[in-house]
């Protein structure tokens, strides 16, 4: 990607990027991403009948029930969903009104959200609690309850869809305003959702980088991290070529004050370091500490790379300051030529 | 003069469409190379609408470029396609077509979001830290403070279709002759 000399008056003028959007939206959109991409995938684990190894059955007694956790690893994406949520309400001017937020679905995104979100939660938290409940006419066998299963899957995959949806739905902002930025945070939220599972099931006692499942589960990883390489490449170059705030925009990001936030968060800490971490594991099976701190790293990435697109975001220039622009340039053009 | 000019866009959309705003409404009408950049407008905006003398709190902002002696008024457009409306989650942004076609904030709804204010080409809807709920110009209810009390017009209250559509041309031919100069 060639890059061109920085525009002296746009550079110290406009390459302000948006301000209203901050850490506490880029928590937001990462716990929710991350939550449903971890929902999805324990969903197509369960689907495809897949156990996890385990050497025990995990429980607990509570009340003279025996709660079964053994699938909680797997489907605790609903809970990551429902503490992200409280950060967007933080985030308002109004907390308590944030029930306001669903009247106007028919153009707004965020309304949309929030009856996606709301419906996700609902779903995968009931699923969850079915998944642990002793109750035998919960676990009975029936295809009625592939119904609540595929709506909450489906739901999850629309929870990681939107939290790029929304970005792109601003249209001002050149930066987010194509569909490369659903695709990516969506393989982001699978890449650091399934990384999330493996991560979750490091404490059963039976963690082995040759263990059945999560071998595949560790090599789907990869595959999907480096998926997120490919698509974040697109996604910038395509940026860089669409508009002049959106070049700004990937120069921010790449060369200007968000530079460390996206070399070292998101290409250190979320490609380069855990895929070398992980081939590390992979030489010493049974070892646990390399995944450990290379999922651990993932996941830090996976909320750099939100909190990096936040924060490179800049609107288009108003035809008002490109003829300032060029006034500025022809005075200073004129001033050289005395 | 110089007339917003994304609204000159969207009118010149409009018209392709067919249609026509339906009733004798106003628009905001700035004159550029009238202002003087004394910000009396943001002053008495923030007095109207808030009772402090707080022009951070003001609903027009003035653009300074010192450097080239330019100074704009900048307030809302009323977009006829206007993002604001179309992402605001409460429909706390909305259009009164019987208040001279604006766009404005009911501020019971506003959950303060912000979203309006990103999705703004004009980064125009601005957050009141005191009241936290985004705020805008709605034109005074009809009588715009900033018109009456800019001491040298640059700032005028017309009927949109009496809007002289020769300085609109105008404005935009000294656009392109700038484009050429810099080509």
């Amino acid at each position: 990607m060639k890059t061109e000399p920085i525009h002296p008056i746009r550079n110290v003028r406009y390459l302000r990027p948006q301000k209203e959007w901050k850490e506490i939206i880029a928590i937001y959109l990462y716990l929710a991403g991350m939550g449903a991409g971890s929902f999805a995938i324990g969903t197509l684990i369960n689907w495809m009948g897949v156990k996890l190894n385990l050497p025990f059955f995990p429980s607990i007694d509570l009340f003279g029930y025996t709660l079964n956790l053994s699938n909680v690893p797997i489907l605790w994406g609903p809970i990551m969903v429902a503490i992200g949520t409280p950060f967007l309400i933080l985030d308002l001017g109004i907390k308590w009104r944030f029930m306001y937020a669903c009247l106007n679905p028919r153009t707004s995104w965020v309304a949309r959200g929030f009856i996606i979100l709301s419906i996700f939660i609902i779903f995968g938290l009931a699923l969850l609690a079915k998944s642990v409940l002793p109750f035998e006419w919960l676990h009975a066998e029936s295809p009625l309850w592939r119904i609540p299963e595929i709506i909450a899957f489906a739901f999850a995959f629309g929870t990681a869809i939107y939290t790029g949806v929304l970005l792109k739905a601003t249209k001002s902002i050149p930066l987010w305003n194509t569909y490369l930025l659903p695709l990516l945070f969506l393989v982001s939220a699978l890449s650091t959702g399934s990384m999330a599972i493996i991560l979750s099931t490091l404490g059963t006692g039976l963690f082995s980088h040759d263990a059945g499942a999560l071998k595949v589960l560790m090599g789907g990883e990869q595959i999907l991290v480096v998926i997120e390489g490919i698509v974040l490449y697109l996604f910038l170059s395509r940026r860089y070529k669409a508009a002049e705030q959106g070049k700004d925009s990937v120069r921010l990001l790449l060369f200007g004050e968000m530079k460390l936030i996206f070399w070292g968060g998101i290409v250190l800490l979320g490609f380069i370091f855990p895929v070398i971490l992980e081939n590390i594991a992979s030489l010493f099976p049974g070892n646990a500490v390399f995944i450990f701190v290379g999922g651990i790293l993932l996941l830090f990435g996976g909320f750099f790379l939100r909190l990096g697109v936040l924060h490179a975001g800049i609107k288009d220039q108003i035809p008002m300051h490109r003829l300032m622009e060029i006034q500025y340039n022809v005075m200073a053009e004129k001033t050289k030529a005395l | 003069m110089l007339i917003f000019a994304l609204r000159y866009d969207l009118c010149a959309k409009r018209f392709e469409n067919g249609r026509r705003r339906v009733m004798q409404e106003k628009v905001l009408v700035v004159d550029q190379q009238k202002c003087t950049g004394c910000r009396l407008c943001e002053l008495v905006c923030s007095v109207f609408h808030t009772g402090a003398s707080n022009p951070s709190r003001s609903r027009v902002k003035v653009v300074k470029w010192e450097d080239v002696g330019f100074y704009l008024p900048m307030a809302c457009n009323h977009c006829e396609q206007a993002y604001c409306v179309e992402v605001c989650p409460t429909k706390a942004c909305h259009r009164e077509p019987e208040n001279n076609n604006r766009v404005a904030i009911d501020k019971k709804l506003c959950i303060g979001c912000r979203t309006c204010i990103i999705a703004c080409p004009f980064g125009h809807p601005f957050f009141d830290v005191q009241d936290r709920v985004t705020v805008k110009c709605d034109y005074c209810d009809g009588d715009p403070q900033c018109v009456r009390f800019c001491d040298v017009k640059a700032i005028s209250f017309t009927d949109a279709d009496k809007t002289n559509m020769a300085k609109k041309r105008e404005a935009f031919l000294k656009y392109a002759e700038s484009m050429k100069q810099v080509r």
